[in-house]
């Protein structure tokens, strides 16, 4: 009876241990990533195909955020702050990663991505993925800033910061246009975005590339600051632009409102709508630079970031080298218009067919620059957004602005430690 | 002197109250009597000239109200809910008219001073409503009625926030402050003794028509319908059955007991103190007696009446038959 | 009450006594008070304070205004008036980025419906959203239409407190309809009006998304609020020690100015009539 009893218990011990053994084999590994809506979307058949392919090994599962990009951000950081969030990676837009780094909430991704895989990606995308040498965000997409022109208008897009004041002036003066130039004046992150491209033009850095220190003393940021403020007072721009975000800007160009737009890619699929009133009239370049200065495209982009306490670290991974493989890029080029990010792509005969403006892109890339990477970006840019939107709206003294942002900003730096 | 001619008042096409004739003479009290949504307050409020009638005119002292806004009518009304101002004390709700009507401060103060005495309440003089008890605040509105030293009072309803006892204690009250001065009142009440003790004469009013004018005993003792008979008096009037063509009512006080009267049985019965209200079961239906005699219910009884205490109707038209 | 209430502002206290930011990473290091004297020497703090105190008063004194006109307006009777009660309402019904947006649409210059009025009125363009000076006021009129159909709501419920046998014995005693509204109606309505003030003044002391929608705090920060300001601190720069300092020092200055005014109005009686 006991040997019975022993063989049956042993019995019962191998069809549980068999049963854990079949279902961990054959229970996929769940993937969780948070993404803002629209890129939901964009990646509804990569996500699709993924799962097909690795059927039964892992599941990628897509959480869909809020639309916009301070509602993702707000939802990311409540989620991150209070423990273990529900996902394993999830979309950061360029600004956030070092913020995110700081607060110990990303893993490297050194392991899954080489330095072959950075050298395959165009110039521009492989800025803005690593903090203190260590990869902690693999790009989406690639994003910069454009100058958009009016090709039936003039026949060149303005190359220095006085031909685009004289350019949009003549054009005005004529009965051409309403408005000359529109851009991002409103005071949010895009002013900032703006304002790195305005002072490349005049030779300026944010912050000194060698010391760190800003350099709104300089002679570069004061100029950037008159100019930007002509642009209103002289009428170039209208008023409202210190109003503009994105779509208002988008709105005034399409409607063939405006000679001249600064925006990102994406606006080229609109401009080239049916709805739109400048549809085969438009040049795309990058934005101005005075003689002896280098144009510069600010870098925008989202890009994947692994989480610390992720489970499921490989399988997450996979699924990022996936979702932003040359196929997965190629795809929504193609269908949805996201700027690719694989070198290669920008001489596929394919996607310069559907698009006339892929070089100019390679281009704007190769100029690509990013915002300052310190964990107190956010901070920076809201005293410039401040200090800017009243250089824009209240005629605040330029020189007087740079001073006091110069001196705020010092004052941010020294309190966490950042400048002796 | 206060004369309704012909006065009619419809919401829609419904009317509320039509063709009402009333005289009320000078120092004399009506009391507009009837049930609930009979019409009876929508006539003050026509007097009163917060509402405008459909039909007919309004006379004082021989001068047509038409046409003249209420507050230029001098009336004395007293509301129902009594009307106070919650957020004034007594001494400012007795103001706020004299003020408004431009009153010397002196003068006023005088006035109300009086007034106060003679409503009994210049101790409460700088209470608000809220610390006031029911006959306190209804001793107010009297006193705003007062004041305004109207040619004519309408009293909707005066008593009926207030429980029986303080009725009682408020009727002489009333006749001293203002039933026996000059000026013509209108009473309105649902309640019929109330009516019946402080009225000179009544009108019942039933569906916004009048169905009769009288002095209390008028509508006693002879009253015009079958509804009157029906509302005046207490106990009820009892109808008798299996009468031939007429509709027969006899009231429970002039029923007595008679050995060769009906047979009855006695079914229940109600102390009242100085005699008794006796539930019957005859022939002639179910009957309420009045009766000093001490019986004990499933008793057998005789009781009889005096023909001419019967009160005959018409049954189709429900009016009053005259018999020689 | 002690839980959704009391934990926060425990817990708001002791952070606001501490360092917790991307410098620490994020651990809570004590200060010492630091962030107070931070707090007291923060022109931007103060700048908002006035800012979030002038967008409450002239909101609210706006709105109880509307409101008291339209409340009148909807006690009456008239033909159509369940219709227009029902659609009075629906600004409060409205999520508030939405009606932020749509009104964001409204000052849109030169394509917003306003500008187009102004344009075809022959003006030179409002630029509402562009003016530091001004621009607040973009932010008050959203904020009225949005709440005053709340206050509304209020004050009509008030309104049909009032019997009107009140307004017969008023005229009775020689009393015009006009002067009734200063005699009976707005004595007897104080009490709604008060509690209706200090309700929409700690809501709109709290002011956040309509602001960060229609105007983002700009232009050059004229119209950012104390709680926006808290939220920028928190959520953008991760500096949570100093967001609890603005938060709680902004609910300091409100429960003094609500604990102020509820005073006064305890002593000089004008909540009394809601007691009968």
């Amino acid at each position: 009876m006991p040997l019975m009893r022993r063989l049956l218990l042993m019995l019962m011990g191998l069809l549980l241990a068999g049963s854990i053994g079949w279902s961990s084999v054959h229970r996929p590994e769940q993937v969780t990533i948070l993404m803002p809506a629209p890129f939901v979307d964009a990646t509804a058949d990569q996500v699709k195909r993924f799962n097909a392919e690795n059927n039964g090994r892992i599941a990628l599962k897509v959480i869909r955020g809020p639309r916009d990009t301070e509602s993702i951000s707000d939802l990311a950081i409540s989620s991150l702050l209070l423990g273990t969030p529900p996902f394993d990676a999830l979309l950061v837009d360029v600004t956030w990663l070092p913020k995110y780094v700081a607060a110990d909430w990303l893993q490297p991704l050194d392991p899954w991505f080489d330095s072959d895989d950075i050298e395959s990606l165009v110039a521009g995308a492989q800025l803005g993925n690593s903090v203190d040498g260590a990869l902690y965000r693999w790009p989406f997409g690639a994003d910069v800033g454009l100058l958009y022109w009016r090709k039936d208008l003039m026949p060149e897009p303005p190359q220095t910061a006085e031909e685009l004041i004289q350019i949009a002036q003549n054009l005005r003066a004529e009965g051409k246009v309403k408005e000359g130039f529109v851009w991002q004046g409103r005071q949010y992150e895009g002013l900032s975005c703006n304002f790195v491209e305005f002072l490349s033009a005049f030779g300026g850095t944010w912050l000194d590339p060698e010391t760190g220190q800003p350099t709104f003393d300089s002679e570069a940021a004061r100029l950037t600051a008159h100019w930007m403020q002509q642009l209103i007072t002289q009428g170039t721009s209208p008023l409202a632009v210190s109003n503009y975000s994105e779509p208002e800007t988008l709105q005034a160009f399409k409607s063939g409102d405006a000679a001249l737009m600064r925006n990102w890619p994406y606006a080229w699929a609109e401009l080239q709508s049916e709805s739109s009133a400048v549809k085969g009239s438009v040049g795309v370049s990058t934005m101005v630079a005075q003689p002896g200065a280098s144009p510069a495209a600010t870098l925008g982009s989202w890009g994947f970031s692994l989480l610390r306490g992720s489970l499921h670290q490989q399988a997450t991974a996979e699924a990022i080298r996936a979702l932003t493989s040359p196929d997965a890029q190629r795809d929504r080029f193609l269908r949805q218009g996201y700027t690719p990010t694989h070198a290669a792509l920008f001489h596929d005969p394919e996607l310069l067919e559907a698009s006339p403006v892929l070089p100019q892109l390679e281009e704007a890339l190769s100029i690509a620059e990013p915002r300052p990477i310190t964990p107190l970006y956010a901070q920076m840019s809201d005293l410039l957004q401040r200090q800017l939107s009243g250089l824009l709206t209240e005629k605040r003294d330029p020189d007087q602005a740079m001073d006091q942002l110069q001196g705020a900003t010092l004052t941010l730096l020294r309190s966490a430690g950042g400048v002796s | 002197m206060l004369k309704l001619h012909t006065l009619g008042k419809r919401y829609g096409s419904r009317w509320i109250l039509r063709d009402l004739n009333l005289e009320v003479l000078t120092g004399e009290c009506v009391a507009l009597l009837g049930p609930s949504g009979c019409g009876k307050s929508t006539a003050l409020r026509l007097i009163a000239g917060l509402e405008h009638p459909d039909e007919g005119g309004i006379e004082l002292d021989g001068r047509s109200l038409d046409g003249i806004p209420a507050e230029r009518r001098r009336i004395g009304m007293v509301f129902q809910s009594y009307a106070l101002f919650p957020h004034l004390s007594v001494r400012d709700n007795l103001d706020l008219g004299l003020k408004i009507r431009g009153m010397a401060p002196a003068k006023r103060r005088e006035q109300i001073d009086a007034v106060l005495s003679t409503v009994q309440l210049v101790n409460e003089a700088d209470r608000r409503p809220e610390q006031l008890s029911g006959g306190q605040r209804q001793r107010v509105a009297l006193g705003r009625a007062l004041l305004r030293n109207p040619s004519v009072y309408l009293l909707d309803e005066p008593m009926s926030n207030l429980d029986a006892q303080l009725r009682d204690e408020l009727r002489p009250q009333l006749r001293r402050l203002i039933l026996q001065g000059p000026q013509p009142v209108l009473y309105v009440t649902h309640d019929q003794q109330e009516a019946m003790a402080l009225a000179d004469r009544i009108a019942v009013l039933r569906n916004g028509r009048i169905e009769q004018i009288g002095t209390p005993q008028e509508l006693y003792l002879k009253p015009a319908t079958r509804f009157v008979a029906g509302f005046i008096g207490r106990p009820q009037i009892n109808w008798l059955k299996k009468t031939n063509g007429a509709c027969i009512g006899i009231r429970p006080e002039h029923l007595r007991p008679d050995e060769n009267g009906d047979r009855c049985r006695l079914i229940g019965r109600e102390w009242l103190g100085a005699n008794q209200l006796l539930l019957l079961e005859g022939a002639a239906g179910q009957l309420q007696m009045l009766c000093s005699a001490d019986l004990q219910p499933g008793e057998n009884l005789g009781v009889s009446w005096s023909p001419q205490d019967e009160h005959h109707f018409d049954p189709i038209s429900e009016k009053r038959l005259s018999r020689s | 009450m002690a839980m959704v209430f009391g934990w926060p502002m425990l817990r708001y206290s002791w952070l606001s006594m501490h360092a917790s930011s991307v410098l620490t990473g994020l651990e809570p290091v004590s200060n010492q008070g630091a962030n107070w004297i931070r707090l007291l020497e923060d022109a931007r703090f103060w700048q908002d304070a006035v800012q979030t105190s002038r967008f409450a008063a002239l909101s609210v004194g706006l709105e109880i205004v509307l409101a008291l006109a339209m409340a009148l307006l909807l006690d009456q009777r008239w033909r159509g008036r369940g219709v227009v009660r029902a659609l009075s309402l629906l600004p409060w019904a409205l999520p508030t980025t939405m009606m932020a947006l749509g009104w964001r649409w409204i000052f849109n210059t030169p394509y917003g419906p306003l500008e187009q009025m102004a344009q075809s009125a022959g003006l030179s363009p409002l630029n509402l959203l562009s003016n530091p000076d001004w621009t607040w006021l973009a932010t008050v009129m959203a904020d009225v239409w949005k709440t005053t159909p709340f206050i509304t709501l209020l004050l009509l419920a008030g309104l049909q407190t009032i019997p009107d046998d009140l307004y017969s014995a008023f005229r009775l005693e020689g009393g015009k309809t006009r002067q009734a509204l200063t005699a009976i109606t707005l004595p007897l309505l104080t009490p709604y009006i008060l509690i209706g003030i200090l309700f929409r003044t700690a809501q709109a002391a709290g002011v956040f998304d309509l602001i960060q929608v229609l105007t983002g705090g700009g232009p050059a920060g004229s119209t950012e609020s104390i709680a926006q300001y808290a939220y920028l601190n928190a959520m953008r720069f991760l500096d949570f020690g100093y967001s609890a300092t603005v938060m709680l020092a902004g609910f300091v200055l409100l429960s003094l100015v609500i604990f102020t005014v509820a005073v006064l109005l305890q002593i000089s009686g004008l909540l009394r009539p809601l007691k009968s």
